[in-house]
């Protein structure tokens, strides 16, 4: 079964950033894709069930300049 | 319904730091709602540290213009306790301007909101009969006066909260409580020359300390006029009608009080937010983690409202800090044994990490030094040499509690923090010059007291 994990994502500030926060999403373990938006300030992580929503908020992307908190998690 | 990133419920210590801490790691994007009622700053800058220090500070300036200590100076000592009190008011006013209401407005992301907040649900609370929906919430309602229910005690009391109104120097005051706040107030009154009785039921006094260094505190504070009833329960308090009020206990009547102060501890304000409906457990306090999230797993809670057995106000801004690095992805504990702990009365009393009585409980062996004053050269030159300094430490030599009675140890305890923190042992203390003549080298001589005999010592020697 596949999640959806919404966050709310500080700190960016151009598509760059967009890019930056995307490319870190992806990378964690079980992340199937990550649709990121500049202008709501927001992730949509899709993820495998298998993924406790609270870790991606503590990849390496979000211990720097952006920051990370969950929203909410919908199964999809 | 108005939605927000994070919503604080108090903007007292925990509140305030929650806030700002949150608006500092998002560049102000995250949009916080801050509801709170009363003045902002809650207890400490309002009724609470600064008053009482402002209070301590010019007690102790009055007793020394009154009773100099030193050979050939005297002074004339008088005092307008009014102007004093209107002083002291005036000065909370600027400090809460200061530190609170200009701070608050560098954040734009914040809204102020005033009025009571009670959940609706797991995710909402009512303010005002608004709705406020929130991703995260953070609750720092802090705490206040526990009034103990005694026959007669309506009306005719002051406590923490509101003893700052007073116009007058109280001639004879009683205080119900033995803990820090009754402990302080008593110093600054009977300091002033008001006549001070502390009641209490339990025979102890600052009961989260060991017995050596609250027997010697006793002595001091007996030697400043404080009057002692301890283990004494209170039947009943007596209005004479003339402004006077009698105190019965089991041991007889104390008749002609002008003021009665209720310190006997303080209590959560949890009572009216509903907790229930958003499914957040309590018991003497919000029950929390390690990383202070509630039952509820949107919902965090800092300060004095947690249950936890410390209430201070440098505690409740380190958790609204911690509260939020948490929501924010981290994984922060505070060890209470490195919270740093002070009364200010005069010799102050400080500590940090374990007492005796907490590593007895644990069944952890230890030893313990104990020096007196007396030792200290700084302590002598201020003629304020009756305190001691104690240290208890492991088998290994690790410093596991600092606990010192000295003037000015609120202020040098701070060294013992970071040896608790760091796991230091009492050769690295050793190791470790300090200025002399400090009376911050009161807690080196103890630690050189597990090496020698310090009587045989002299100045700075390693």
């Amino acid at each position: 079964m596949v999640k959806t994990i919404e966050l709310r994502v500080y700190g960016m500030t151009c598509d760059d950033c967009v890019l930056h926060v995307k490319t870190g999403l992806l990378g964690a373990s079980g992340v199937k894709d990550a649709e990121v938006s500049l202008k709501d300030g927001t992730a949509l992580v899709h993820a495998d069930d298998t993924v406790k929503p609270e870790t991606l908020l503590s990849l390496d992307v979000f211990r720097g300049k952006y920051k990370a908190q969950l929203r909410s998690v919908k199964n999809e | 319904m108005n939605e927000y990133d994070l919503a604080i419920i108090g903007w007292g210590a925990a509140g305030f730091a929650a806030a700002i801490k949150a608006s500092e790691l998002t560049n102000n994007e995250m949009k916080i709602a801050l509801i709170g009622h009363g003045n902002l700053g809650g207890t400490c800058v309002n009724v609470g540290c600064v008053p009482s220090k402002y209070l301590i500070e010019a007690s102790k300036v009055y007793k020394n213009l009154k009773n100099p200590l030193y050979a050939g100076i005297s002074g004339d000592g008088s005092l307008n306790f009014q102007e004093f009190m209107e002083s002291l008011r005036n000065f909370v006013s600027d400090e809460r301007t200061i530190k609170y209401e200009n701070v608050i407005k560098n954040f734009k992301n914040v809204d102020l909101i005033n009025g009571s907040a009670y959940f609706k649900n797991n995710n909402t609370v009512y303010v005002n009969d608004t709705e406020i929906r929130a991703t995260n919430f953070i609750i720092a309602t802090g705490s206040r006066p526990l009034i103990p229910d005694i026959m007669g005690l309506n009306n005719n009391y002051y406590t923490s909260d509101n003893i700052w109104t007073i116009k007058d120097l109280p001639e004879k005051i009683a205080i119900l409580g033995s803990g820090e706040v009754a402990i302080e107030l008593a110093y600054a009154f009977s300091s002033f020359g008001s006549e001070v009785h502390i009641f209490n039921r339990s025979n102890r006094i600052l009961k989260n300390f060991d017995d050596d260094i609250t027997s010697e505190l006793i002595k001091s504070l007996k030697e400043n006029h404080i009057n002692f009833h301890l283990g004494s329960k209170i039947f009943k308090i007596n209005d004479s009608g003339s402004g006077e009020t009698s105190i019965q206990t089991e041991d007889g009547i104390y008749k002609g009080f002008s003021h009665i102060l209720v310190a006997t501890g303080r209590i959560p304000n949890i009572d009216s937010l509903n907790l229930d409906k958003a499914g957040i457990m309590y018991k003497n306090g919000i029950i929390v983690d390690n990383h202070l999230k509630t039952t509820n797993d949107i919902v965090y809670a800092a300060g004095d409202c947690v249950d936890q057995p410390i209430k201070l106000e440098t505690l409740a801004g380190k958790q609204g800090v911690t509260a939020v690095n948490n929501i924010l992805g981290g994984n922060e504990s505070i060890n209470l044994h490195e919270v740093p702990w002070a009364v200010f009365c005069e010799p102050n009393v400080a500590s940090i990490g374990y007492t005796e009585k907490e590593l007895r409980d644990k069944n952890i062996k230890y030893r313990t030094r104990i020096i007196g004053l007396k030792n200290v050269v700084k302590a002598n030159i201020l003629k304020n040499n009756s305190g001691l300094a104690k240290i208890i430490a492991d088998d290994e030599n690790k410093i596991l509690g600092i606990h010192v009675l000295a003037p000015n140890a609120a202020e040098f305890i701070i060294e013992g923090v970071y040896i608790i923190k760091n796991k230091l042992t009492y050769n690295d203390l050793i190791n470790s010059m300090h200025i002399f003549p400090t009376v911050s080298e009161s807690i080196k001589i103890c630690g050189q007291s597990f090496i020698r005999d310090v009587s045989k010592m002299s100045c700075c020697m390693d």
